[in-house]
């Protein structure tokens, strides 16, 4: 198998005569593709200049993606968590796991119910992969937190705010009709929003 | 059946019009009436899917934005008239969760703000929770309790929908005054809570008595009475639980820690 930048990595749905070799592979060949996948898909949500056949690569969701960003993001956090009187680090892991997929699910319920026309898993995987530049963001933090003033921290929490923010907007925009844009686009603000504040606090 | 239809459009008020999603939906209502139609068992089924709560997120940007520059207006009874006067449930949803998001940051930074030189400061995500269900029963049972009376003096022009809209944007009005209510200075604090209650008591009481006009007296005082009372009663349990006892909270951290004259400054204004 051959994986160029170009071409994405074969899903496991697709011809017949590789499923027997997909059992004699080695794990590790199996779990490299599957990153590869995930590492396609995550440039492609992020970095817009890459989409070139205007989002028709999400059709193909996975979860996988949302998932490892947000175990990432939920174990950077509560690592750096002291416990304090009120909240423990596994307080801090349950809130960032729930928060993430409670919220990825009621923003797309509300971009269905203002009549958007897409698939749920879809919108759900998109808003997973734009978790990416919190996690950047929450590892900067988490590192180097401590020897930054508050207002220096501002800045990159900021930016990736900002980038997760646009990355995410630009699709759920295009899934309602166009007098309710901004309608879909705010709970999308809100929750990146909440997200980046957590990442701050904590 | 469409003698119904008639007679109910009949006695709505021209600010109460429905949209064409609306009228479908009641067409399609009466249908589900004809026995020969829908089994209980379907009818019963409507309500888990999507397209039976479309109807109440039929709105646009510019309706959304024009309702909440309203509901800052305290004295014009207009809420009503915009956009016909059709309920919806978008506004209220995202205002409530816009104002968790506001009176949790608000309460960190009081805290931060009260920090003593030397203190370590502690985040606090447990009020999150409890904050969250408090406005969330608050949104959900103080509408029920004025359809209920409205019920009582006979007023069946404003559905449940109805007081659920027009008390969901009536919290807009929270979300600036809950950043400022972040100041520590309990003078300013209690200013920001009166001018609050002020703003929104008598945004609802001005909105229900523009409908109300065409009743007695009597029942027209005791519907915006009740209004009053109720949010009264929800402002002050507000105030004393979540900015009174974050400054007792951080009063006893200090109490532990160092002694200041801070505190006394603090016990003796409060």
């Amino acid at each position: 198998m051959d994986y160029t930048n170009q071409r994405p990595p074969q899903n496991y749905s697709q011809m017949d005569d590789q499923k027997t070799q997909d059992l004699e592979e080695s794990v590790s060949e199996t779990i490299m593709r599957d990153l590869k996948m995930i590492a396609y898909k995550l440039k492609y949500v992020l970095i817009p200049k890459e989409q070139e056949d205007n989002g028709k690569e999400l059709r193909n969701w996975d979860l996988w993606g949302p998932l490892i960003f947000c175990l990432v993001l939920a174990m950077t956090l509560s690592f750096k968590a002291e416990s304090t009187t009120t909240s423990t680090k596994s307080d801090v892991f349950a809130i960032i796991f729930v928060l993430i997929w409670v919220g990825a699910f009621i923003v797309t319920l509300n971009a269905q119910l203002l009549g958007g026309k897409v698939s749920f898993f879809q919108s759900v995987c998109l808003l997973g992969y734009c978790v990416f530049p919190i996690n950047i963001e929450a590892i900067i933090i988490a590192f180097f937190g401590s020897y930054l003033p508050f207002l220096v921290k501002l800045i990159p929490v900021f930016l990736c705010f900002a980038w997760s923010a646009y990355s995410s907007v630009g699709f759920m925009a295009s899934l309602v009709p166009p007098h309710k844009k901004k309608l879909a686009v705010y709970p999308v603000f809100l929750f990146y929003l909440f997200l980046s504040w957590f990442s701050l606090i904590v | 059946m469409l003698d119904n239809l008639n007679q109910d459009v009949s006695i709505l008020q021209p600010s109460l019009q429905m949209t064409d999603s609306q009228v479908q939906n009641r067409i399609r209502q009466m249908k589900m009436e004809d026995p020969e139609e829908q089994t209980c068992y379907q009818k019963f089924c409507n309500l888990f899917t999507i397209e039976y709560y479309r109807e109440y997120f039929d709105v646009t940007t510019e309706l959304v934005i024009s309702k909440v520059v309203n509901s800052f207006n305290p004295f014009s009874g207009t809420f009503f008239d915009i956009g016909g006067g059709i309920p919806e449930l978008y506004g209220p949803f995202w205002i409530l969760n816009t104002l968790i998001f506001t009176v949790a940051l608000s309460v960190n930074i009081s805290k931060y703000m009260q920090l003593q030189p030397g203190e370590h400061f502690e985040y606090q995500f447990q009020i999150v929770p409890f904050l969250a269900i408090f406005m969330y029963l608050k949104t959900l049972i103080v509408p029920m309790i004025y359809r209920v009376a409205l019920k009582c003096v006979s007023q069946d022009r404003l559905t449940l929908l109805h007081c659920f809209t027009i008390y969901g944007y009536s919290a807009v009005v929270m979300i600036p005054v809950s950043l400022l209510n972040s100041i520590p200075n309990p003078a300013i604090q209690w200013m920001l809570l009166v001018y609050v209650l002020f703003a929104q008591t008598s945004f609802l009481t001005s909105n229900f008595n523009q409908e109300l006009k065409y009743m007695p007296k009597e029942k027209k005082y005791m519907i915006v009475g009740l209004v009053a009372v109720v949010q009264i009663t929800i402002m002050i349990l507000y105030k004393f639980y979540f900015f009174s006892s974050i400054n007792y909270q951080q009063l006893g951290l200090v109490k532990r820690k160092s002694h200041n004259h801070i505190l006394s400054h603090i016990l003796g204004a409060n």
